[in-house]
């Protein structure tokens, strides 16, 4: 039995509109958050969950987590169902939320903690391993007393990661962590949570709107659309799927007038540069530098492939997302 | 235990957090007195100009007042979370941070918010309750310090239980009902009076719906020794138990409720 398992897991919501003119009533229409989701997750497991928005990923993390319940099918969490033993379930998971703080504002982050670890009744002895161990990780110490609404964004979340780890979860949910985060922290926070699956063994559902998150966290990603699981394997076999095309920038020395180029290219001008994308698959590249070169003196080329941002954009556009 | 040791752990931090601003904590804990200091002189007034109202002389009026008014606010103190804080908890989300941890929803919604600043409002309502005894000339005997103490605890049960009507609307609109607002705030300004002073449906509404009249005015008339409708004394110990039924009953739907919660965005 897998540690999270879900079939068929179905959340419908009613929304009513605003009351159009001439009419009594308003209407109400019905949205399916979750259209039969069904997917298992190994314990240690660290996934990626992506899907535009709207999608319903939040929908899950919160049924997965038992904030809500389902209209329909069933889920099981290392044997419990979460949203009939929330409590006991809620001992065992950690949930971040980037964008609500589950920390109070106005009180230093440690005194924060302590109240946690009242709330979860950790025995005082494992809280202190577990926060000297979370703070010098997160390199918190400089601002343990510091009141949450003095931090800056990438503090907070490093704080907020800290808060939700006090109690030593085996499941983690992360709802867009680094939404917001400059470089360095964001860096930081992935290296943490790579460290944070191998030696705790914690399982993580990581969603997330930034594919490099992805990229450098899960070897598995699942991609969700209008509530149904549209993909689930390695994030290199989604893209291979996608990344069909290749774009290439070339600046010549002097005016020259580019060649008919075969079928499946496309050129765009911008100033002295061509940028040519071009399908591999169909013309072959020798070929197409081979034409380039006929054209005149070339100063500079470069070839790229394309960003993650792009395939995914594309992906969510073939799949009418 | 555990739960009231949490509880006054998350009283103390939110009191701290609170006093992180102090000019402000001032301003407003004086404007509350303010405004309570008003009540109190309209009912000062109302004895001035009718010398009695039924059998109620001026000293029973202020007894009733500072009866209402210590449980009212006493209950606006540690149970802001349900009385003031709640429709804001469930708009912003917060009620979900609240869900993932593993203790009961209530027990948390109570745990994170105070509002010491009614302190203010409390000093006048003993005030009242202290000036009032003295007027009526009240001897205080254990029995009746029983009844008082009984009255006010099961009237901040009541309280809270007739805020948790708007906490169990808002789980279902996810907009706050200020409707509710007529038997909290409304009961508070009519009950500040005794109930045999009002019309039979007024009478009606605050002893059957909102039991303010069995939980307060029956045991302060006791105690002011003018027995409500002329009830035995044992009623002034059995009828606030109306106030913690309230409270049993709302507990139970506020529950259900939960169970039908959707959450808001992401």
């Amino acid at each position: 039995m897998a540690f999270i398992e879900t079939h068929g897991l179905t959340k419908t919501f009613t929304v009513r509109k605003k009351r159009e003119k001439g009419r009594l009533l308003r209407e109400k229409t019905e949205i399916r958050a979750l259209d039969a989701l069904s997917f298992s997750v190994e314990k240690g497991e660290l996934v990626g969950y992506i899907g535009p928005n709207g999608a319903g990923k939040s929908t899950t993390v919160k049924l997965l987590s038992g904030i809500l319940t389902p209209d329909g099918g069933s889920a099981l969490v290392d044997g419990r169902v979460p949203w009939q033993e929330r409590r006991r379930h809620a001992a065992h998971i950690g949930v971040v939320f980037g964008q609500r703080s589950q920390l109070w504002w106005d009180v230093p982050i440690l005194d924060s903690f302590s109240l946690l670890r009242d709330i979860y009744r950790v025995p005082e002895a494992a809280y202190k391993r577990r926060l000297d161990a979370l703070t010098s990780a997160l390199q918190l110490e400089p601002f343990l007393r510091t009141p949450l609404r003095l931090l800056s964004l990438g503090q907070r979340m490093r704080a907020e990661l800290c808060g939700s780890l006090l109690h030593g979860p085996e499941l983690l949910f992360l709802d867009e962590p680094t939404i917001g985060l400059d470089a360095v922290s964001k860096l930081a926070l992935r290296d943490f949570l790579k460290r944070e699956n191998a030696q705790n063994g914690t399982t993580v559902l990581l969603t997330t709107h930034d594919m490099e998150d992805i990229a450098a966290l899960c070897s598995r990603v699942m991609v969700l659309g209008h509530g149904q699981k549209l993909f689930d394997g390695a994030l290199n076999n989604l893209l291979a799927r996608y990344d069909t095309s290749r774009e290439v920038n070339v600046r010549y020395d002097g005016e020259i007038r580019l060649p008919d180029l075969p079928q499946g290219c496309a050129v765009a001008r911008e100033g002295a540069d061509y940028r040519i994308s071009y399908a591999p698959a169909q013309v072959p590249t020798a070929h197409l530098l081979s034409l380039l070169q006929a054209a005149g003196p070339i100063r500079e080329l470069t070839a790229q492939p394309q960003s993650i941002d792009r395939l995914i954009a594309a992906m969510y556009r073939e799949m009418d997302l | 235990m555990d739960t009231l040791k949490l509880y006054f752990r998350s009283m103390g931090m939110l009191l701290k957090s609170q006093l992180q601003y102090p000019a402000s904590f001032c301003m407003q804990t004086f404007a509350q007195l303010v405004m309570e200091a008003g009540e109190f002189m309209a009912v000062i007034l109302v004895v001035d100009r009718f010398d009695r109202l039924n059998q109620w002389m001026a000293g029973d009026l202020f007894f009733f007042f500072g009866i209402m008014s210590v449980t009212f606010y006493l209950t606006e103190i540690f149970g802001r979370g349900i009385t003031g804080a709640f429709p804001g908890m469930v708009r912003s989300g917060q009620l979900d941070t609240l869900l993932l941890r593993p203790r009961g929803v209530l027990t948390q919604v109570l745990c994170s918010a105070i509002d010491p600043r009614r302190i203010s409002c409390i000093a006048v309502g003993t005030a009242a309750l202290v000036i009032g005894s003295r007027m009526a000339g009240v001897r205080w005997t254990a029995p009746k310090a029983l009844a008082l103490g009984e009255a006010i605890l099961l009237g901040m049960l009541l309280v809270l239980g007739l805020f948790m009507i708007e906490a169990v609307f808002c789980i279902y609109s996810v907009k706050s009902v200020e409707l509710v607002n007529a038997i909290t705030y409304g009961g508070r300004s009519a009950c500040q009076y005794p109930i045999d002073i009002y019309p039979r449906s007024l009478r009606v509404l605050f002893t059957v719906i909102a039991p303010f009249a069995m939980t307060m005015h029956v045991p302060a008339a006791y105690i002011l020794d003018k027995p409500l409708y002329g009830w035995p004394a044992w009623t002034a110990f059995v009828c606030p138990l109306a106030g913690a039924a309230v409270f049993a009953v709302m507990y139970a739907v506020f529950r259900r409720a939960m169970r039908h919660y959707r959450s808001t965005g992401s």
